[in-house]
């Protein structure tokens, strides 16, 4: 542990010498900023993490259900437990996906989910992140790194190995793959992920390519290499959204997509990873329903308990939310990234008045929820004493041929100690996390 | 309606590009299918400079056809002719699950409605009405009565709410408003391309779903959709229903023109 510490600016430098860094755009500039590693891992018990896997588990294979189901025979809407609107003027709900079932029936492969711990060591899900969720990487490189500089830390400590992460996705990629082989499709070097996609690729023997190297021909993928051979596709694990991924079928302005993937797609001559349209289940206004989704599809009680929401929508909830407006953060469904928050008590009187007013204007556009009072986790400061920070943890669940969770995770922590929001996008830090082996 | 009439179409889109471009991958829906209202008996598709293209159905049973061309070329010209078999029926589809339509009571960015559409709406007063199929009859009458019709006025982009407090616009800004107003109601409804005779241009009106049947209603003409119409295509909105898309290398101006032709086969 002292070892960590001693080493942490090292670990830093190597980090950043590596191109570990976040790339953001702010006022249409590209700039890069390192994302900050510190040493002090946060710890998870053996036993704790056998809960959260359980319940992590049981979450995404229901979300995946979910998933089946909204874009096949809607039974979950029929049956009345999601009001069908929440569904569909849901942004992420995309119709050129309706009927199309994706190989192995498995549309959330990769799923990031956030977590957070209160005060009274409860855990409970922000939100979940079916889409592209990054971030792993990051854990993989620092425990790489810090494997080097103190080699004995982890057997001492009892630290599981979480350098399966690989493997894990690999196996994902070929469970589905469709006959051919396996691509990271990144939108290229200045992606804010960039780093995450070469990275991956390397670990996991996948190609890592952007759209230009691919063609589509007669409903077929191929990648062209350097020499001009061409190389069926069967897997594409692709890094930007869905929006961008077909200017045939998505947005036609793209020009990072490959024309036609969705038809091929379509046909089942290649797997997506993840499948278009997820961001239907990650809606931040689907998210009240998942515990009723996890009891409909599972008959199960939800393990994992949501932070306690409240949706407009309904009336009962409209009265609580404006009762208790200050106490509360309210969240706009349509914004991620920590965007479009906003806290009731931080907004001045005129403020506050024209946010009701939208608020009752559009009700299905927000969720308010309880502020939880996070766990706090001590970061290393820069006098060298440990200093307490908000945290949250970004649970990595894989779904391959079984749903399985990742023995580690990324925990990143604001570095404003005011602050409650720990995105990577908002300037936060990360933790390695050590799941114990006892 | 068994009124049946043999109709013969003509649709042609041409487009002229500035310099050669290449690499050009397109997709076009405009392909006429068969419903309980039309039976299309032929169809012919040709698309210049491309002896090679695929075929496919969108979510909304919309047909598309796409392919590319590689080679450097300065045009595009597709045609699509045919002949159908009209007025079989006074609907274009029953259904006796209608919930597997509730996407189109959502509103999308171009229906959604704000203060003007929410004014118009209750001027309709449309309560005192029973039933979609009445509501929608009146909602077309007086929409074709209060919005006037203005080549130019509008251009492909406009909101229902933006064309309604212009008062003026084409087919596409009536079909909208239209739609609009009927999931207003609660009703499902389709924005629906197509083609009428005399027009020279493709066309545009809108469905509503009336206790499982699907009927057409054109708010342009103040006229309920008969055997003088071919159905091409239908989706959310017209954004749902364009009719070309195209990526292609080569920085380009480029224009386009369209043109239509329906006629009767006696």
């Amino acid at each position: 542990m002292d070892g960590l510490i001693r080493n942490s600016e090292t670990i830093n430098k190597l980090l950043s010498r590596y191109g570990v860094k976040f790339g953001i755009y702010k006022n249409g500039v590209f700039k890069e900023q390192l994302f900050p590693f510190d040493p002090v891992p946060r710890i998870i018990k053996y036993d704790e993490f056998l809960y959260l896997e359980k319940g992590l588990t049981q979450r995404v294979n229901a979300l995946n259900m979910f998933l089946s189901d909204v874009y096949g025979s809607k039974q979950i809407i029929k049956d009345g437990v999601i009001p069908e609107e929440f569904v569909y003027s849901a942004s992420g709900f995309l119709p050129p996906c309706d009927g199309v079932m994706p190989s192995k029936n498995i549309y959330s492969h990769i799923s990031g989910i956030d977590l957070v711990q209160s005060k009274d060591d409860n855990w409970y899900i922000l939100e979940d992140n079916l889409r592209v969720p990054s971030g792993a990487s990051y854990s993989m490189i620092a425990r790489e790194l810090q494997r080097r500089s103190t080699p004995e830390t982890f057997r001492q400590n009892s630290v599981i190995d979480n350098r399966n992460y690989a493997d894990l996705l690999k196996e994902v990629m070929d469970n589905v793959n469709t006959g051919g082989i396996n691509v990271i499709l990144s939108p290229g070097r200045y992606n804010a992920a960039y780093f995450e996609h070469s990275y991956l690729a390397e670990k996991t023997g996948a190609v890592l390519t952007t759209g230009n190297d691919i063609v589509c021909e007669n409903d077929n993928l191929y990648y062209i290499d350097y020499n001009g051979k061409k190389q069926r596709i069967g897997a594409v694990y692709r890094r930007i959204s869905d929006e961008y991924l077909d200017p045939m079928t998505f947005n036609e302005e793209s020009v990072i997509g490959i024309p036609h993937i969705f038809e091929a797609y379509k046909k089942g001559n290649v797997a997506l990873i993840n499948a278009p349209g997820n961001g239907v289940a990650d809606d931040k206004g689907i998210y009240y329903f998942v515990p009723k989704m996890i009891k409909y599809y599972l008959g199960e009680d939800s393990i994992l308990k949501n932070a306690p929401t409240y949706l407009p929508y309904y009336e009962d909830d409209m009265k609580y939310v404006l009762d208790k407006f200050d106490s509360l953060v309210i969240k706009d469904v349509a914004e991620a990234g920590g965007y479009g928050v906003v806290f009731g008590s931080s907004l001045t009187k005129e403020k506050k008045a024209d946010f009701i007013e939208l608020l009752k204007k559009e009700p299905r556009r927000f969720i308010a929820q309880e502020v939880i009072d996070f766990y706090d986790l001590d970061i290393l400061g820069d006098d060298g004493s440990l200093v307490p920070r908000k945290a949250g943890l970004r649970a990595f669940v894989l779904t391959g041929r079984s749903t399985k969770v990742w023995p580690s995770g990324l925990t990143r922590f604001s570095r404003n100690p005011d602050s409650f929001i720990v995105n990577s996008s908002q300037g936060g830090g990360f933790k390695d996390i050590w799941v114990l082996s006892r | 309606m068994i009124v049946i009439k043999n109709l013969k179409f003509n649709y042609k889109l041409q487009a002229q590009y500035s310099a050669p471009i290449e690499h050009h991958n397109f997709s076009v829906m405009f392909l006429p299918a068969s419903n309980n209202r039309q039976e299309i008996t032929s169809l012919n598709i040709d698309i210049k400079g491309c002896d090679k293209y695929n075929l496919t159905t969108d979510n909304f049973g919309n047909g598309k056809c796409y392919g590319k061309i590689a080679e450097p070329h300065d045009f595009f010209d597709i045609c699509i002719c045919g002949t159908a078999k009209t007025g079989i029926d006074i609907y274009e589809e029953y259904t006796s699950d209608p919930m597997q339509y509730s996407l189109l009571k959502c509103h999308t960015k171009l229906t959604y409605p704000y203060e003007k559409l929410t004014e118009y709406h209750k001027s309709l007063e449309l309560d005192k009405l029973s039933g979609p199929y009445d509501k929608a009859l009146h909602i077309m009458h007086t929409i074709y009565y209060t919005f006037k019709y203005l080549p130019g006025a509008t251009s492909i982009h406009e909101t229902a709410e933006e064309a309604l407090a212009l008062g003026e616009g084409v087919c596409q800004d009536y079909a909208h408003i239209m739609v609009s107003l009927l999931r207003m109601e609660g009703i499902a409804a389709r924005y629906v391309v197509g083609m009428i005779p005399g027009d020279g241009a493709s066309h545009a009106w809108a469905e509503a779903l009336c206790n499982g049947y699907w009927y057409g209603f054109d708010p342009t003409n103040n006229k309920l959709v008969n055997d003088e119409y071919i159905r091409v295509s239908c989706g959310r909105d017209s954004s749902d229903c364009a009719v070309i898309r195209g990526t292609f290398r080569g920085i380009v101006a480029q224009k386009q023109s369209e043109a239509v032709t329906v006629e009767e086969i006696i």
